[in-house]
């Protein structure tokens, strides 16, 4: 039996113990058994539960359910897979005085996320210029392995600066769509309790030439086009309209938020049992972790929130140049364009945030690793512009299908902690994707369905095609049909830029 | 002490989002050798690698696979500092309280080495590095 096949089987053998109790159309609950604090719930549609048996996910939920100071339920999103201690998809709210912190629950490439860029061209003015646009894009933004110097490498004082600042930093030097960007970014584009002081020197030195880089695997930026609007009032807010075309952008801390992480997980492995019987008592090394008020959870926290700044600084910047690019490639001035942020999120994150517990007010910090936050209309951390509405979830899909605007509902305050989805999720593993597309020319398959694309390698492609990923349209109406958040927009793409 | 060279043989591990690797040696020594060196193959994308320098990695750990593991941490934040990837390796210690290596590294291309694979991180997600019969057996998932 090779490698893959035998951690397959393992995997199946184990995770078919876990019990699941359909508690509504799309919910399923996970009984407390043995040390978990809390029942696990999982949102999915009836004929995904086989597919998600298939390896370790639901167990993983079940292990976060022992994290110390956790409350309501260890939750799953419907683009539930394995990852790293906690499930991809995974939410987990815990107490913010007596919880614990864990950066499995957050990921290696801290504050991952999406945002859209809307402009007032319609996508009949830029389809002859793809190939124009997506080349200018390409050169503008350095993408895959050894992406650097987007822009000069920063210094550690001016690296600082940036960890403090977030999406204002980049606003700052001009990076910019308009001029209410860091009003349309979750918390304004800048976590306040970053400290630049609890990122080491070597996630510094890891970071300060990848400011404006992409980075690769699904990391990518589309140039899309309006497809579909299924909430006019919504989409109305949002700023959408069918035809129109949008940028999308998915991408992280790049190797700041992979050193910080690299770093604590390294420490936190080594001592979590010291912290008492609770921690001691975890079913999975990789849910490493300290108690929030722990000088090593308030270390992670203000290193972590630094990180979530750079991603905001990083995607800010990204944002400027590609806009800069499309009006050059169409000869126009960026005015032209009438770019404007939509919104920005984070997928990859922790936060303390305020939410309802068993009938009370309660302070908790949220673990969103593969989850969106998404908060329902009347919040007043929305935008006053939406909030009306709700807040705008973005929801990529993958690179030759489409993407989602959703907006958050009143459901996702009450049964998930605020969060919603966050992306497709693989269905072939990158190995079998690469055999499938083998004698194939997928960037070939792509200009003839209209969408132009380029790429470092020929590698990436066919990791990233379509085949590879769930149709993204299936999660997005399990997470409808759950109530959490509704369907605002389709996006599609016209072109892509990859790692 | 035996010096290994790129290419060297790996398996590339089945797993879903991420990319994995597992290797085999006849002794401890040529595993982790070989995880080394399949690590630089993904970064390289199969492409050949310059020898330009030589650095020596000492790294401490409480086990074999600890230890595995923070070798290749150390590498990779090497790589993305200094966009250098390593080409040949010789170990000189590596007993499961820690590892001592001689490498050579040449500077990553972006032409020859545009098929290369952007790793994140080294996990200790399904991390092995154990006996296996006559001879011992390396396993690593990267975060990709």
């Amino acid at each position: 039996m090779s490698a893959g096949a035998q951690l397959r089987a393992t995997c199946h053998a184990r995770q078919a113990v876990v019990k699941l109790k359909q508690v509504g159309d799309f919910a399923w609950e996970i009984p407390r058994e043995g040390g978990m604090k809390v029942p696990g719930r999982v949102y999915l549609a009836p004929a995904q539960i086989d597919k998600v048996r298939a390896d370790k996910a639901l167990e993983q939920v079940c292990n976060v359910a022992h994290l110390p100071g956790i409350v309501g339920y260890s939750l799953a999103m419907p683009d539930i897979h394995w990852g790293y201690g906690f499930p991809i998809g995974g939410v987990a709210a815990v107490d913010a005085e007596h919880g614990a912190i864990s950066p499995g629950g957050v990921g290696y490439d801290i504050n991952c996320g999406v945002r859209v860029v809307t402009t007032q061209l319609n996508a009949g003015e830029v389809r002859s210029h793809m190939s124009r646009i997506v080349g200018r894009l390409f050169e503008a933004i350095p993408t895959g392995v050894g992406a650097s110097k987007s822009i000069a490498k920063l210094d550690s004082k001016q690296m600082r600066k940036l960890l403090a600042r977030g999406a204002s930093w980049a606003i700052d030097r001009g990076f910019a769509a308009s001029d209410d960007d860091a009003a349309h970014c979750e918390e304004q584009g800048c976590l306040a309790g970053a400290d630049p002081a609890a990122v080491s020197d070597r996630a510094i030195q890891r970071g300060c030439g990848q400011v404006g880089t992409l980075g690769s695997g699904n990391h990518f930026l589309e140039v899309q086009r309006v497809d579909a609007i299924y909430d006019e009032v919504a989409a109305q807010r949002f700023g959408l309209f069918k035809g129109q075309v949008t940028v999308m952008i998915h991408s992280g801390s790049r190797g700041l938020g992979h050193q910080i992480c690299d770093e604590t997980l390294h420490r936190l492995s080594r001592t979590f049992h010291s912290f008492g019987p609770d921690y001691a008592a975890l079913p999975d090394r990789q849910l490493a972790c300290a108690p929030l008020s722990s000088p090593q959870g308030r270390a992670y926290l203000a290193a972590m929130q630094a990180a979530a700044n750079f991603a905001w600084a990083n995607r800010q910047v990204m944002t400027g140049l590609a806009i800069d690019a499309i009006a050059d490639a169409l000869d126009v001035d960026r005015q032209h364009l009438e770019p404007r942020l939509l919104y920005d999120v984070c997928h990859n994150i922790a936060k303390l945030e305020e939410h309802e517990v068993d009938g009370e007010r309660r302070r908790v910090l949220v673990h969103r690793k593969g989850a969106t936050r998404a908060f329902g209309p009347g919040d007043p951390r929305v935008p006053q512009s939406y909030r009306d509405v709700g807040q705008p979830v973005m929801i990529p899909g993958d690179m030759e299908r489409y993407s989602f605007v959703l907006a958050g509902n009143e459901a996702a305050m009450t049964n998930t902690f605020g969060s919603s989805c966050h992306g497709a999720g693989r269905v072939l593993s990158r190995t079998a994707a690469r055999k499938k597309a083998k004698g194939r020319r997928i960037d070939k398959e792509m200009r003839a369905k209209g969408i132009e694309v380029r790429s470092k390698g020929y590698r990436t492609l066919t990791e990233e095609m379509s085949e590879a990923y769930k149709d993204v349209a299936d999660v997005v109406d399990v997470i409808e049909g759950a109530g959490v958040s509704r369907k605002v927009a389709r996006l599609v793409p016209l072109g892509v830029i990859k790692g | 002490m035996v010096e290994y060279e790129l290419p060297q043989p790996f398996e590339e591990l089945d797993h879903t989002a991420d990319v994995g690797v597992v290797v085999r040696g006849d002794s401890a020594a040529e595993a982790l050798a070989r995880l080394v060196l399949a690590m630089s193959q993904l970064l390289a994308g199969g492409g050949d690698v310059a020898v330009a320098h030589s650095a020596r990695i000492e790294v401490d750990g409480a086990d074999a696979v600890s230890v595995a593991v923070d070798v290749l941490r150390e590498l990779l934040f090497r790589f993305d500092c200094d966009h250098q990837i390593v080409s040949r390796c010789r170990v000189a210690r590596f007993d499961g309280t820690g590892a001592s290596l001689d490498v050579m590294l040449g500077p990553w291309d972006e032409r020859a080495h545009e098929e290369g694979t952007e790793l994140k991180a080294v996990t200790l997600h399904a991390a092995r590095f154990e006996r296996e019969g006559q001879g011992w057996v390396g396993q690593i998932v990267f975060d990709v």
